[in-house]
Parts: structure tokens; C-alpha cells; sequence
């Protein structure tokens, strides 16, 4: 969290700014320049704080979310996925609980004989005619290949909550749950950035 | 090597105001001044009532030097002055046999009761000393010295605050009342 404060911290701010800031103040101000500078960072540091928790996943997020069903095969996964260009979607079990999320990734690693980090390996192997379309892959099923248990946030989950467990866990997509685990919504790192509530609070 | 590295301090003194400034804080502070020191040596006189003392002059320092400052505020005047008045009284009633325990009760519970209850005032550090070491004249007064001079005076210096400190384009008081 500290890290990131800095990061979007715009400017650096100099002693000098804040002595030029105090001469610009007419009367005389009851307060150090060192001490003024440490209430501003301060300020801007809550600020910037209350401004990334005001922004939540319900905001950002996408309603309209495509699912598969543990049960279902690999292969109309995979169609489902085409056909809707996501590239990646929530597992859903029996009683519509999200129990995992299947993802390109996934993908590569099963037809890559669980080896391949990208795409590109993927490729690699199968034009060096190593590993290239397992045959079983066709009659497995989505339970076999996603990543469980699914990482989720809720509506309620600040937006920089979701980022960074985006970041920490490398994934690019959290399904939204409710209390009750079921699925109302994705969220995606495409999803955040796209939100034009973070340029204008 | 932290304990005296923290002596050499940092960063730089705040700026100069401006010569307006100096000359508008020396003009209501001579103006306020003026006033009490007036009524002091003229209507006072000959009887036991005092206004002008000494903590007004640090009082007049920070509602007409630096009226912008937390410790200029009006709630930090009145109440400062009149709560180390009431701690000094006591203390010196108190304690009057050992007077260097009253002198220095006097002021370090100002201090600290003057930040619990948001009223902290520099000059009611000296109210409060005034209270125990000034002599007959003071101690006569008894409890009536926190109603006067401390209370009236505190209350005139600020409304001469509020009405002077106004007067001038670029000045604004009090910061808040209470």
C-alpha cells in the first residue's frame, strides 16, 4: 500500500515550495516550514487514501459475466470463450457456487504438457512437434484444468484492493461474489484500467 | 546517535513577514496595549484591582503577531488564561508554605490541563506563575484575580483582536471561536 502511495504521488514537493508558499500567505504563520511540509504529505497521503477506497469493485466491474460449469468440456469451454472473446471465466459448480476460474493459461498449461509459461511456448513446443494438443484434453472437462479454490472479491472490495491481489497472486480476473458465494459479477485488470473514476474522483 | 542527532534540527526558519505586517501588529498591539495600561494607571488606580500584567504582553504578541496561530484563538486565550488562573490561585493557596512546589504545580498542570481541554496558551504558562509569585497585590485578590484582571483582560484583548484585526484587508480573526 506504502509503495503504491508513492508511486502515484505526483509531485516532490521541496522545502523550498513550502517556504516560497508561506511568503506567498500574508501574516505570519505559527508553524515551520519542515512541520507544514509533513502535514501536507500527510494530507495528500489520506487523500490519496480515501480516494482509492471510494472507488469499489461494483463499480468497475462487468455484470455481464460468462460462466462455465465444472462438468463441462474443455472443448465447448474453449468455444464459449471464443465465441464471447473473454479469456477467461468463472467455474461454477451444481449449486452455483464459484469453485475456480479457467483462463487462457490453463489452457496453454494442459496442451503444453503443464510446462508452458505463455503462449508463445506453447507454440514453440508444438512447431519443435513436442508436446502439441494432448488428444485427452478433449474429453476432459472443466473441474480437471481451473485454478481453485477461485480467488473472488466482493462488491464492497475497494478497487486498489482488487489490484493488488491482481498483482500479489498474478492473475488478471476475479470473479465478484455475494455473501453467499454466488457469482454476480467479474472484475479484470482491463476493468480497472478502464475506469475513468480514478482520473476524475 | 539519534538522541543528538535530533539537536542539530532541520530544515530552515519560516520567512520574514512582510513590513505591513509588522507595522499592522505593532500598531493593534499598541492600540490594545494602550487600552489596558489606561484604564489600568487611571480608573484602577487607588484601588486593589489590576488588569494590566505581564502575560498580556505575550497574549498581545500571538492575537496581534500571529493571529492565525491555534495558541491566538479565542477559545485558547480566554480559556487558557482563565484555567492557569484558577490552577494558580490554588496552588498558591495550597501550597503556600512550600512556594517553589506552587510555582512549578502551577504551571506544569496548566500545561498539561490546557492541552486536554484544547486551550493551550503560552502566556497562561505565565498567568499561572504570575498567580503564585506575585506578590501581595495578586495574592490579596485571592480567587477574585481569575475574574479580574485575567478574565476581563483576556476577553477585551481578544475583542480587540476581533475588531482590529478585521479592520485590516488582508487579516482575518478569530480562526474559530471555540
Amino acid at each position: 500500500m506504502a509503495e503504491q502511495l508513492d508511486a502515484c504521488f505526483p509531485v516532490e514537493i521541496s522545502d523550498k515550495d513550502v517556504f516560497q508558499a508561506m511568503k506567498d500567505i500574508s501574516g505570519y504563520l505559527d508553524i515551520t516550514p519542515s512541520d507544514f511540509k509533513e502535514v501536507y504529505l500527510k494530507a495528500y497521503d489520506h487523500a490519496v487514501r480515501r480516494i482509492m477506497t471510494a472507488v469499489r469493485v461494483v463499480d468497475v466491474m462487468t455484470r455481464d459475466v460468462v460462466f462455465v460449469r465444472d462438468s463441462d468440456f474443455l472443448k465447448d469451454v474453449a468455444e464459449l470463450m471464443a465465441k464471447r472473446r473473454v479469456s477467461g471465466v468463472p467455474v461454477l459448480d451444481a449449486q452455483d457456487q464459484v469453485v475456480g476460474v479457467i483462463s487462457e493459461r490453463n489452457f496453454f498449461r494442459e496442451m503444453a504438457g503443464g510446462s508452458a509459461k505463455n503462449f508463445m511456448e506453447v507454440i514453440a513446443n508444438c512447431l519443435h512437434g513436442r508436446v502439441c494438443m494432448a488428444a485427452p484434453a478433449r474429453r476432459m472437462i472443466a473441474r480437471e484444468i481451473m485454478s481453485s479454490p477461485a480467488l473472488t472479491v466482493m462488491e464492497t472490495t475497494p478497487v486498489v484492493e482488487a489490484a493488488d491481489l491482481f498483482t500479489t497472486n498474478s492473475v488478471n480476473r476475479a470473479p465478484v461474489v455475494d455473501a453467499e458465494g454466488r457469482l454476480i459479477g467479474i472484475v479484470t485488470r482491463a476493468d480497472i484500467v478502464r475506469s475513468n473514476r480514478w482520473s476524475a474522483p | 546517535m539519534k538522541y543528538f542527532s535530533k539537536m542539530r534540527g532541520t530544515g530552515g526558519s519560516p520567512p520574514r513577514v512582510s513590513l505591513t505586517e509588522a507595522i499592522l501588529s505593532g500598531v493593534i498591539s499598541f492600540l490594545a496595549m494602550a487600552l489596558l495600561a489606561y484604564i489600568h494607571y487611571t480608573f484602577l488606580a487607588g484601588t486593589d484591582a489590576l488588569l494590566l500584567i505581564a502575560p498580556f504582553g505575550a497574549s498581545a504578541v500571538l492575537i496581534y503577531g500571529a493571529p492565525k496561530s491555534p495558541l491566538a484563538q479565542p477559545r485558547n486565550v480566554i480559556g487558557g488564561h482563565i484555567l492557569a488562573a484558577f490552577i494558580g490561585v490554588t496552588a498558591y493557596q495550597l501550597l503556600s508554605g512550600e512556594l517553589w512546589l506552587a510555582a512549578s504545580v502551577a504551571v506544569s498542570l496548566s500545561i498539561s490541563l490546557m492541552h486536554l481541554t484544547k486551550t493551550l496558551h503560552p502566556p497562561a504558562g505565565a498567568t499561572a506563575l504570575f498567580s503564585v509569585i506575585g506578590g501581595p497585590a495578586v495574592h490579596k485578590l485571592g480567587f477574585l484575580f481569575i475574574l479580574m484582571p485575567v478574565a476581563v483582560g483576556a476577553a477585551l484583548l481578544t475583542l480587540i483582536g476581533v475588531l482590529l484585526n478585521n479592520a485590516a484587508p488582508k487579516r482575518k480573526y478569530p480562526e474559530f471561536w471555540l
